[in-house]
């Protein structure tokens, strides 16, 4: 393997002469970041946690990316697959990012060991008011069954446990890879799998926590086991939507994989974009589906408040609810079926269309329901409304991601030289 | 680090043609007509017991207050969820590119086909007046009632005959190449024969086998000639029915797993049902594989197409699936507790502490457990092991079902309505025939149609390269 | 004298026929086929044969199953027969939803089969190729070219010189059944 070394000789171009292209983002990141936690702590007064649901928002998008990701490198590194091995280098890159979202996660944090009132989680503060009847959380009987799980110390703790598990993977994996292409030995490729197959375990147990801690306890009344699943399969598909872009990014650069990346490799991503859009589906309908049809009180509000207002009007939820059938599952759906629409820019356009509905699954699951004293179950909807700090968190988290991200595709080569599976991936073919 | 070779020992296009064809052209060994017999005896206790349950009644089976689904249900998801394993092998493996799945696609789907087979039996008697089955089916009866769309049941009915119809055709559709091929061989085949046969009687029988070979593999050939006009639509059809079928396998466990899922009853209503049937079915399915596969390589000599390779991936999938299994167990248990609702709590804790705690017990050991083992390359190749640990795989699965079915049932809202379920004779009968009356589809299916894809076996032998090299020898090109 | 179908030439391995397969078309040759007892990879590029419709079959198959399906619900829960089960509405696209899908893959199943079937003029249990005295090796390990006679630029002696040039086994005529003559 030491012609190809040379072939892709380390691009020293990028360091010396040019401008770093990531400190705009950097800066940008960081000032966007102080603005979001600003309002964070601030809160609003209409709503006392709009602006913590938003920085949720814009940390859970990102967050879904990376969390995709990691599963599809370990998976790829399970089957032994040849063909992604490219790819796979770009994910490794990005896989960076998950040390931004522990700091941005921070916050959070800090605002539920505090108690402070901006916090959605109504369980951190046992004061709160009760949802339903007057009271409070601290004499609900559903709060106290569940106590032992939903406290912050606790819930602390599981913070640190997830990020700690999901960098430890994501830097190993990425150290391991970095390491082969200056030494070129295999055994880190045997290291790589074993720890995907323990790994795998691992991040499908920390994630199903990060789904039900973050976003499930918004309404610690409810419960549903698909739960974890369902951001499992809504991470998987964001981290191929947002990896065909990546790869579209870096095609164009003479220091990226520009004469590396060939269409079959575009297509391929194309059919696994068709098989997580058509599993997320999977997972929504079925979770809807057993709600809708066994019909039990206890569990079908959490959808009642995303389709009707408490006297029985359809709500803006509903046409969301509508929008997440037809245009995130439908359209991209029939769209991706096209062998032709998996190359080129029909690929990217679907790819973009694809994460921006997930932005809206992400409000659809983390923004209704608020807390309130009256009605019957204890939640009313809260309106299909932007806020502020929608915006300066996604931007703000994001521009960090890809900083971390830009920093690292510019110290590491762009593909993994002596990997053992290289040729296999640079001489794709359908 | 080269890539297992898929076929060892680089065998030759013929040399895998005459193996795989000498399999259905050579005389049925001793063992075949044994177990053929064998199937056949126990087959017919299944006719029995349901002759006996079509004259009598479905109190026959121990079917009583709680417990009204019993063994019946169970058995159906059982055979059911074997099934999926061979879709999942033909289709899933198809659509990732797993090469490795040619060597074993098409005994798989065979076993889909004859475990759906089986499958059908119980849900057919278990609605009592089974001559009235066929108003499942949205056909206009005599009460001018249509069937219920409302109900899970219903959904069955066509996911089940859905499914078996197109794993048939799919089935059927990819052994047309090799049907021509045994059609091409049919004469030279019956010289060979003939030349052999000694007595007059010997020798009309074999014109007479002859004449029904020619006929049977040629009417089934469709006039198949290879033409590659024809297999470039061929290979389209056949992605497109493995591309149909992978949701379609997805979706009939799923369906299957709305019977209960639907439904209020404790330890049933849980929203991880769907992901986690299919889980269990491709556990159960992969188990069933082995369980048939490792023999049939023994005894004709399939070594160098079934290798230890395609034995350690299969056990990694059994590893895997058994995992995510465990998975859903563990979030059941979770969530039932989270839920803070006193009556899923106690289903939980019924089953693993309950009267049926020896059932929960053996599901856990087979499910969770024994596939740990498949962590271990040492544990994988010693097949006498693999081969004990697919068993396992296949009675937990079984008690998986018994689990979900009859803890929740027999132990319900109110402690005046439980009861102890217990089957009768009828029930297991039945049941263990339904393993004769696979083994006999399965021996049939031995004797006379191709056991190997061997046509797509040679497509992805490292010969079948028109650069004149294998795919995975290419670093050392380098 | 029997009417010729095509001139043949056998190969055996499969980059020979790859080989053969982009001369022939490089020459220019319509109507000829690639005979071969597995699908070969590439050879559909060697050949410059476009891309299977079969999937149009599949689509359209598809199509009907769903509607079928959430109509045979409608119609029959709704319209005419129509019974209050479980508090549930007459009819709703929610829970017939399994059904039309269901019916969706039995149909694109069977419109995928009927295309491939249709596409490729099967079943045809007579064709002049079957005349072929080793026909049984190109479902066995060889594989062959068959320039047809039908062809604008067929000639049975230029044909047969540049087969030969090919470096194959052999070079035969195929010819056609004596009735398909008479008829």
């Amino acid at each position: 393997m030491t012609t190809s070394s040379e072939v892709f000789a380390p691009s020293a171009a990028g360091a010396a002469g040019r401008r770093d292209p990531s400190l705009p983002f950097l800066i940008g990141g960081l000032v966007l970041l102080a603005v979001s936690i600003g309002l964070l702590f601030t809160g609003s007064a209409a709503d006392p946690v709009r602006p913590f649901l938003g920085y949720l928002v814009g940390l859970t998008f990102w967050t879904s990316i990376l969390v995709g990701m990691l599963f599809l490198v370990m998976i790829w590194w399970m089957f032994d697959s040849g063909w992604s091995v490219i790819i796979r280098r770009q994910m490794e890159f990005f896989l960076v990012g998950f040390v931004v979202i522990a700091v941005a996660f921070l916050p959070l944090v800090f605002l539920a060991i505090s108690g402070s009132d901006v916090v959605a989680w109504t369980w951190i503060d046992e004061t709160r008011e009760k949802p339903g009847t007057f009271g409070m959380v601290a004499e609900d009987t559903l709060f106290l069954a569940k106590a032992a799980y939903l406290n912050v110390p606790f819930f602390t703790a599981r913070y640190i446990l997830i990020f700690a598990a999901w960098i430890g993977l994501a830097f190993l994996l990425r150290q391991w890879s970095f390491r082969m292409d200056e030494t070129g030995d295999h055994k880190y490729v045997l290291w790589s799998r074993r720890l995907s197959a323990v790994g795998l375990f691992v991040a499908a147990l920390v994630t199903t926590m990060a789904a039900m801690d973050w976003f499930m306890t918004l309404n610690y009344h409810w419960f549903s086991t698909m739960y974890g699943i369902w951001f499992f399969s809504a991470s998987m598909r964001a981290a191929l939507a947002a990896t065909v872009l990546i790869l579209f990014w870096q095609a164009g650069r003479k220091e990226g994989l520009r004469g590396l990346i060939q269409p079959t490799h575009f297509y391929f991503m194309g059919c696994l974009l068709l098989a997580f859009t058509v599993f997320w589906a999977y997972i929504s309908f079925s979770q809807y589906f057993l709600i809708y049809s066994a019909n039990i009180p206890e569990v079908t509000f959490w959808y009642n408040i995303r389709e009707k207002s408490v006297d029985g009007s359809l709500n803006a939820w509903w046409w969301v609810s509508m929008a997440l059938i037809f245009l995130h599952f439908l359209v991209p759906f029939l769209f991706l079926l096209f062998h032709k629409n998996k190359f080129g820019k029909p690929l990217i356009f679907i790819a973009v269309w694809i994460l921006f509905f997930h932005i809206i699954d992400i409000y659809w699951n983390i923004l209704p329901q608020k807390l309130s004293a009256e009605g019957l179950l204890g939640y009313t909807e809260r309106g299909f409304v932007p806020h502020l700090t929608d915006l300066t968190a996604f931007l703000a988290v994001g521009a960090l991601v890809i900083w971390a991200f830009l920093r690292s595709a510019s110290k590491h080569r762009p593909i993994p030289i002596r990997d053992p599976r290289i040729s296999e991936s640079l001489n794709l073919h359908e | 680090m080269p890539r297992a070779p898929i076929i060892e020992n680089a065998r030759s296009f013929a040399w895998i043609t005459d193996k795989v064809c000498g399999i259905v052209e050579g005389r049925a060994p001793r063992w075949w007509w044994i177990g053929f017999i064998l199937s056949g005896m126990l087959a017919s206790f299944t006719l029995m017991g349901l002759i006996y349950l079509t004259a009598v009644g479905v109190g026959v089976w121990g079917l009583s207050h709680p417990v009204f689904w019993g063994w019946a249900i169970i058995n159906f998801v059982f055979w059911i969820g074997i099934g999926h394993a061979g879709t999942l092998i033909s289709a899933i493996l198809c659509l990732l590119k797993q090469k490795w799945r040619t060597s074993i696609n098409r005994a798989a789907e065979a076993m889909t086909i004859f475990a759906v087979a089986c499958a059908g039996i119980f849900p057919l008697f278990h609605v009592g007046r089974v001559w009235f089955g066929w108003w499942l089916f949205p056909l206009p009866n005599s009460n001018v009632i249509w069937p219920n769309y409302r109900s899970p049941l219903e959904w069955d009915v066509f996911a089940v005959s859905t499914y078996g119809t197109v794993s048939l055709l799919f089935w059927y559709m990819g052994m047309i190449p090799d049907l021509a091929t045994l059609r091409d061989r049919v004469t030279m085949v019956y010289e060979k024969r003939a030349a052999e046969a000694k007595t007059a009687f010997a020798k009309s029988f074999e014109f007479a086998f002859y004449q029904f070979r020619r006929v049977f593999y040629g009417v089934l050939a469709m006039g198949w000639r290879g033409s590659n006009r024809h297999w470039s639509n061929y290979e389209m059809a056949y992605l497109l029915l493995a591309g149909l079928s992978t949701p379609l396998v997805l979706s009939v466990h799923t369906v299957v797993s709305f019977d209960f899922a639907v439904s209020h009853l404790p330890g049933w209503h849980a929203t991880i049902f769907p992901p986690y049937f299919v889980a269990g079915a491709i556990f159960s399915g992969f188990g069933m594989v082995l369980t048939l596969m490792l023999p049939l390589r023994a005894l004709f000599g399939l070594h160098d197409l079934i290798t230890q390779y395609h034995i350690d991936c299969m056990c990694k999938i059994c590893l895997a699936t058994g995992s995510m299994v465990g998975y859903a167990y563990a979030i059941e248990f979770f969530i039932a507790w989270y839920g803070a609702n006193p009556f899923e709590a106690f289903a939980f804790v019924n089953r693993a502490f309950g009267q049926y705690a020896w059932a929960y017990w053996i599901m856990i050991t087979c499910n969770v457990i024994s596939p740990q083992f498949f962590w271990f390359k040492w544990a994988r190749s010693k097949l006498w092991l693999v081969w004990i640990l697919s068993i396992f795989i296949n009675v937990g699965m079984w008690f998986e079902r018994f689990v979900i079915t009859v803890t929740s049932l027999a132990n319900d809202f109110l402690p005046a309505n439980w009861n102890y379920y217990s089957p009768t004779a009828v029930d297991i009968f039945t049941f263990m025939g339904t393993f004769g009356l696979f083994g006999v589809l399965f021996l049939l299916f031995l004797r006379f149609l191709p056991l190997l894809a061997f046509a797509e076996i040679k497509s992805v032998s490292p010969q079948a390269d028109v650069h004149g090299h294998a795919h995975g020898n290419t670093d050392k090109a380098h | 004298m029997k009417k010729i179908h095509g001139m043949l030439a056998l190969f055996d391995t499969a980059p020979a026929i790859y080989q053969a397969a982009n001369t022939v078309r490089e020459a220019g040759y319509k109507q000829w086929d690639v005979f071969t007892p597995f699908p070969v990879h590439g050879l559909d590029g060697a050949m410059g044969l476009k891309r299977s419709r079969v999937p149009l079959f599949t689509l359209v198959g598809g199509f009907v199953g769903f509607w079928t399906g959430m109509f045979i619900a409608w119609y029959m829960g709704a319209f005419d027969y129509p019974l209050i089960v479980g508090g549930m509405p007459y009819f709703s696209p929610v829970f017939p939803f399994p059904v039309a899908y269901e019916m969706t893959i039995l149909f694109a199943a069977f419109g995928t089969l009927g295309g491939m079937f249709f596409f490729n003029r099967l079943p045809m249990h007579h064709h002049p190729v079957f005349n072929y005295e080793k026909f049984r090796r190109l479902t066995d390990d060889q594989f062959a070219v068959v320039i047809e006679a039908g062809d604008a630029l067929f000639n049975e002696e230029e044909t047969r010189r540049f087969l030969e040039e090919l470096e194959p086994l052999e070079v035969v005529a195929v010819y056609e059944d004596e009735e398909a003559v008479s008829a």
